[in-house]
């Protein structure tokens, strides 16, 4: 991570407000939860808000094809798809850069990796991104096939785009009701930081939450928030203290 | 004499806010229908200021039935915690639909959404109808939190608070306890007026 003391506003004033202003700017970010937990929607809101000060965002998304992904952001008051229009915002479906370069098995040898990784740096640099999304690290580690391929993976990515000044999250999808930070255990030792999505079970209801848990060369708050997604993107508000 | 108890109702309420930050109402069950409609007298003598009701009680639509068109009352904004978990579905301009009312985190966002766009210098008034009823739904711990909080927030920001209780015998001893945070207490009894 490159310490420089800049901080890069998620725009989202309670988030910001627990991180003391933000996120160190070119952090490498582990934005962990279940399905539905709104890790896809903090990521754009956080691109967005980005475009809108006139910072470049990136996003790859493994997980959902771009007609789904367009559809389900035009109905969030915070998106403006002029962003993506002018490229101020540039979404791209990773699966048909794999296609292209040729990456159609399943497990990828370590100059597969090493090929895609330049690909990702190459586009990175080429539109100046300032802060860029991989939605998600998961379904990408998934074609790894070392551990150590995963750490090589994203500590190089992560110390290419620090070097660049880009601020990165990296979604991780986690199984429903686990304390758990990724699928292989490997991202949240490389990452600068952690935030998790959960929820909390109170008269049968569930309560969503947000956590950071983890975040290099910031005194943040590690209490849990609740959060709500609703046309207005992600909130936040301190969670009342069940029993 | 109905219409003199709510007359002197709204004469009550709109002279402690005037005076007081946070007001909590004990009013027996058979009073509550002339309370509302008190506050509704004071949310129209009051149209320049923004109110928000918290509805725990009854659902919007009992509003609609009682007062007619809502719209009629643009200066307050609803926020129904009941109708859902009725399974209660409708959609309103003045009303935001809480799923459940154990889902006091997003009640305060909501308030925060709302009061953050009100315009500057407009007085700002809430009304959380009721105590008795979140006690319902909730862990009397997780009420207690939230009205600390809410109580808090709302005298930091200076919105005027009104909060209810529907006293059927003997007061719960957590809601005797949360309704005496408040700055001014009004009981209401029959002998009232």
């Amino acid at each position: 991570m490159m310490n420089t003391g800049e901080k890069c506003e998620t725009g989202i004033k309670e988030l910001d407000v627990q991180m003391d202003g933000g996120i160190p700017v070119g952090s490498t970010v582990l934005v962990s939860g279940s399905s539905g937990s709104g890790k896809t929607t903090l990521c754009m809101q956080f691109l967005v808000n980005g475009a809108k000060k006139g910072e470049k965002g990136l996003f790859f998304t493994i997980t959902e094809p771009l007609f789904k992904l367009m559809g389900n952001l035009e109905k969030f008051e915070f998106f403006d798809k002029s962003l993506v229009d002018s490229g101020m915002i540039t979404i791209i479906d990773l699966r048909i850069i794999f296609e292209r370069m040729g990456l159609d098995s399943e497990k990828y040898t370590v100059e597969d990796a090493s090929a895609l990784l330049d690909v990702i740096k190459d586009i990175a640099k080429e539109l100046n991104a300032k802060r860029l999304v991989i939605d998600s690290i998961t379904a990408l580690c998934y074609r790894l096939q070392t551990r150590e391929m995963i750490r090589d993976f994203i500590f190089k990515l992560g110390t290419f785009l620090a070097d660049m000044k880009c601020t990165t999250f990296l979604t991780s999808e986690v199984p429903p009701g686990k304390f758990a930070f990724s699928q292989y255990g490997i991202e949240e030792f490389i990452s600068d930081g952690i935030m998790f999505l959960g929820d909390v079970e109170r008269g049968g209801d569930l309560v969503r939450t947000l956590q950071i848990v983890k975040m290099r060369g910031v005194n943040h708050s590690r209490a849990k928030y609740a959060m709500n997604i609703s046309s207005r993107g992600v909130e936040l508000a301190p969670l009342l203290k069940t029993r | 004499m109905t219409t003199t108890l709510i007359e002197g109702l709204k004469e009550r309420i709109s002279t402690s806010i005037s005076m007081y930050e946070s007001i909590g109402i004990i009013l027996p069950g058979t009073n509550y229908t002339d309370l509302v409609q008190a506050l509704f007298g004071c949310i129209k003598e009051h149209p320049n200021d923004v109110w928000v009701y918290i509805t725990v009680t009854r659902p919007f639509d009992s509003f609609v039935k009682m007062f007619g068109d809502i719209s009629r009352y643009p200066n307050v904004m609803f926020i129904d915690c009941i109708s859902r978990a009725s399974g209660i579905v409708r959609r309103d301009e003045q009303c935001i639909y809480i799923e459940s009312p154990t889902m006091l985190e997003r009640v305060a966002m909501e308030l925060n959404n709302i009061f953050n766009k009100a315009p500057e210098g407009s007085g700002k008034h809430l009304v959380l109808d009721s105590l008795t009823t979140l006690m319902i739904y909730n862990d009397p711990s997780l009420v207690t939190e939230f009205f600390y909080q809410l109580l808090n927030k709302t005298r930091a920001e200076g919105i005027h608070s009104i909060s209810l209780v529907v006293e059927e015998g003997e007061l719960d001893k957590y809601i005797n306890k949360l309704i005496y945070l408040n700055d001014k207490i009004l009981k209401v009894r029959d002998s009232f007026i």
